[in-house]
């Protein structure tokens, strides 16, 4: 897909590096979570969600591709070096919300009944999928209501998929809902564990009121956070759960990580890391 | 008879239907596994929509199929030579049938 290419406005040099550090921050947010969700590949709960959730993790990756050469674009730098930024970093130069990097389990113990091939915990999975894309909408929507006519474009055309990632996750959280009491307690265990995390992803980069007075962001992240509290907690409340409680858990927007992500890491960039000057 | 009675686990799977551009029909491409209409559009979606064009899906329970049966293929066999009746050489079914077909 071209990419419109309005006549994009000069930014003076103070806004656009922080602009790269606050797309930094959303492309390292998208790679990570489609690491762990291209994770759940060969092992989801069938065989049509499994396809699905494998097709979202590449829109995922595919998404922080487009937002790391708009980063390289802003710095000066080449678009080639877009492996290199994104494999070739340590963990505290990562800007992703911590939430994102936990592992596929979410810390929970398998069920019971537990399984040998248990992978992961696909309640915590989809409640995670369902608040992360709620708040990539708001902020995609921030962006494409914003004065940067390049970022504005880009974001109204990732739009067009998340949309399919919100009604993936949302479909799928409503029926693990109407599952029983032990499943709706399950998923509200969940909530209440990962509510701190998830406000975290409201966490401003550095600069932020840069780009809000330049009016690159027509809402800042507080404002986004309280738009993403009223819709999540009216789409719980019909479900028959609740939000969590309590304040945000933040670090992650400024490379304070959890050893999850360093695991990660090693392994999401092993394969680059074999030959880092190989073309692909 | 219901296409139900010998598709497996029918009321848990769901003909998809795909339409590739606003000028053609629908056609069955394949089925979901799915335990409603909702979540059946939704995974089929990524399983047909995801390397063929698309501009609309339809999916349907096994359960409201009406079928002929195996022993009925004879029933569709003219019993004279009916090939006056196919449209086959006007141009206009050509481009119409002959796209459908892949030619």
């Amino acid at each position: 897909m071209a990419q419109p290419q309005a006549a994009a406005p000069r930014l003076a040099p103070e806004v656009a590096a922080r602009l790269a550090d606050h797309l930094l921050a959303a492309a390292d947010d998208e790679l990570v979570l489609g690491h762990r969700h291209a994770e759940w590949t060969g092992f989801g709960p069938d065989i049509e969600s499994d396809i699905a959730l494998s097709s979202v993790a590449q829109e995922e990756i595919g998404h922080a591709r487009l937002l790391y050469q708009m980063v390289l674009g802003l710095q000066g730098r080449s678009e080639e070096e877009v492996d290199r930024l994104a494999f070739g970093r340590p963990p505290q130069a990562f800007r992703n919300a911590v939430l994102l990097e936990r592992p596929n389990d979410g810390g929970l113990e398998p069920p019971p009944e537990g399984e040998p091939a248990w992978r992961g915990e696909w309640g915590f999975t989809i409640v995670r999928m369902v608040l992360y894309d709620r708040a990539d909408a708001i902020r995609l929507e921030t962006w494409a209501s914003g004065g940067h006519a390049p970022l504005a474009a880009l974001a109204r055309t990732l739009a067009r998929e998340e949309r399919y990632h919100r009604l993936f996750a949302e479909t799928w959280l409503e029926r693990l809902a109407a599952g029983g009491p032990a499943a709706a307690a399950r998923l509200q265990r969940v909530l209440d564990a990962v509510w701190g995390e998830a406000l975290g992803l409201f966490e401003a980069t550095d600069g932020e009121a840069v780009l809000v007075a330049h009016g690159l962001l027509p809402r800042s992240s507080a404002e986004q956070a309280e738009r993403w509290r009223d819709e999540v907690a009216a789409l719980l409340g019909g479900m028959g759960l609740r939000p969590g409680r309590g304040p945000a858990a933040t670090g992650g927007r400024a490379g304070r990580h959890t050893p999850d992500l360093a695991v990660l890491l090693e392994e999401m960039t092993s394969v680059w890391r074999l030959d880092p000057e190989a073309r692909w | 008879m219901k296409l139900a009675a010998i598709v497996p686990e029918a009321e848990r799977v769901y003909a998809v239907f795909r339409q590739e551009t606003k000028s053609e029909a629908h056609v069955h491409v394949g089925d979901v596994h799915a335990p409603d209409p909702q979540m059946a559009l939704v995974l089929a979606k990524e399983q047909f929509a995801r390397r063929d064009p698309c501009v609309s899906l339809w999916v349907v329970p096994y359960t409201a199929i009406e079928a002929s049966g195996p022993e009925d293929a004879e029933m569709f066999q003219p019993a004279t030579d009916k090939s006056y009746r196919f449209g086959g050489s006007y141009r206009e079914q050509q481009r119409v049938y002959g796209r459908r077909r892949g030619a």
